[in-house]
């Protein structure tokens, strides 16, 4: 009886996780491990629902529970390489993706996450061959169209990578991640107001996803000096992992902190006096700017119909 | 009977108003020095209830501590006559503010992850900027206190 209503409450999550609802999804999970702790699946889909939500360190946590209780389940790795991949662990990502699509020569989500993964490793053959091969199990499927659209994109195929998307948005027209990437597109063949369309449709149905909200500030940026600036510091910054990140601003606070005494040590007092203002100006620049971001972000999105939980 | 998950938040009852942005307290470092910063970051894990305060709280005091060593060897260094020369001096107090502002960053990024989630339940968040303008009034009186160039290192900002 209880294994019945774990499974449907599990089967129930999954369906508001694909619909992106993520607070349903986790309430729903959090009710399923309620009743049963020591469920591998429950575990593994609550770290994807967490990831959905931008909550990075709860979802390490499920995986890892996930991967304790059910260390032979593919979908438990296939969980597992996800958040791996969030975390920028490559090669961690990458072994839990192989063990996920041994078991199921089928898997066309586990494919294009491995494609993902070969993507940000540089291997873009690789990554081409997986989504060739996620086609051929299933030629419409959304997320392997738009993930080969992207994978074009960056080629430089932007012939190819329209193409792809055209099939993607055929194949479902309301699928958020396509119309990120069709708003890239956009923007790379200089439509901009496309890509604002597209942008607009995808924070409809999404207002929290981060893909969504970057293409939203690309397409801002087309058009405003100071957001463009932000978002390409905030784009090189964030690539990073968190530690890197804390090492990259130290390293450039030491590096000019280090210029400004050795400037003055040298004699040099006006340009230890540039760089002093320029430092402060920086500082500033990328204290507040995320403010000011948030306030022009809010006012734009005044045009776009959210969702309840923005 | 529930299940918790390991990154949500308990706030505390009656602590709720405690709660700012994690980046607050960075810009008190920076801005009114470690006296307030390092209280703050603990005052804030506490009221937003955060899973990994424990640790926040060990940063914390290993910052302090850490700065305080910091401070000691160079002063040390300064009394044995081998850091004799101003360049020498400004170069080593540099060592201890980075320590001081990496440490405080790494605070700063762990309570953020909690904070995500509190908001994310509509937790309430107050406004740092009082507690900022407090803090600037206090700073001269708090480093004043003592003329003693490690009580200044250990406790003043990161700018």
């Amino acid at each position: 009886m209880e294994a019945r209503q774990v499974a449907a409450l599990i089967e129930q999550a999954d369906r508001a996780r694909r619909a992106r609802d993520w607070q349903t999804a986790t309430s729903l999970l959090k009710r399923a491990l309620a009743i049963d702790p020591e469920h591998a699946q429950a575990h593994a889909t609550l770290a994807l629902a967490l990831l959905g939500a931008r909550r990075l360190h709860g979802a390490i946590i499920e995986t890892d529970l996930a991967l304790g209780f059910g260390p032979d389940s593919p979908f438990c790795h296939y969980a597992a390489a996800a958040v791996r991949l969030a975390e920028r662990k490559l090669d961690d990502a990458w072994k839990h993706c192989l063990v996920a699509m041994q078991d199921d020569d089928n898997d066309v989500h586990a494919r294009v996450l491995g494609a993902a993964i070969k993507a940000l490793q540089n291997e873009r053959d690789a990554a081409h061959t997986l989504l060739c091969e996620a086609l051929a199990i299933d030629a419409d499927h959304v997320d392997a169209l738009s993930a080969l659209a992207d994978l074009e994109l960056k080629t430089g195929n932007l012939a190819e990578a329209h193409r792809y998307i055209e099939l993607a948005l055929t194949s479902d027209p309301s699928d958020v991640d396509a119309h990120v990437v069709a708003g890239y597109i956009a923007l790379a063949r200089n439509r901009v107001d496309e890509a604002e369309n597209h942008a607009r449709f995808a924070l409809e149905q999404d207002a929290g996803a981060r893909d969504s909200l970057q293409l939203w500030t690309a397409v801002k940026a087309r058009r405003n000096v100071l957001i463009g600036l932000w978002w390409r510091f905030s784009m090189f910054v964030g690539l990073r992992s968190e530690r890197s990140q804390i090492g990259l601003l130290i390293g450039s606070f030491v590096v000019v902190q280090l210029a400004i005494i050795l400037l003055g040590a040298a004699g040099y007092e006006d340009a230890e006096m540039v760089l002093r203002k320029i430092w402060l100006g920086f500082c500033a620049y990328t204290w507040f700017a995320p403010e000011i971001f948030e306030w022009m972000l809010r006012r734009e999105l005044t045009g776009v119909v959210l969702r309840e939980d923005y | 009977m529930s299940y918790e998950i390991a990154d949500e938040p308990m706030p505390a009852s009656g602590f709720e108003n405690l709660v700012f942005q994690p980046s607050a307290p960075l810009l008190g470092m920076m801005w009114c020095g470690a006296w307030l910063a390092w209280p703050w970051f603990i005052v804030n894990s506490i009221a937003m209830g955060s899973p990994s305060a424990r640790r926040e709280i060990q940063l914390c005091i290993a910052g302090f501590a850490g700065t305080a060593v910091l401070a000691l060897v160079v002063f040390g260094l300064v009394d044995a006559g081998i850091i004799e020369s101003k360049l020498a001096l400004q170069i080593a107090l540099l060592g201890v503010v980075a320590f001081k502002l990496g440490i405080a960053y790494a605070v700063s990024t762990i309570q953020a992850r909690t904070f995500h989630v509190y908001t994310y339940y509509g937790g309430a968040v107050q406004r740092a900027m009082y507690v900022l303008v407090v803090g600037s009034y206090l700073r001269d009186i708090v480093l004043g206190v003592s003329e003693h160039p490690v009580w200044r290192i250990v406790l003043s900002g990161g700018w």
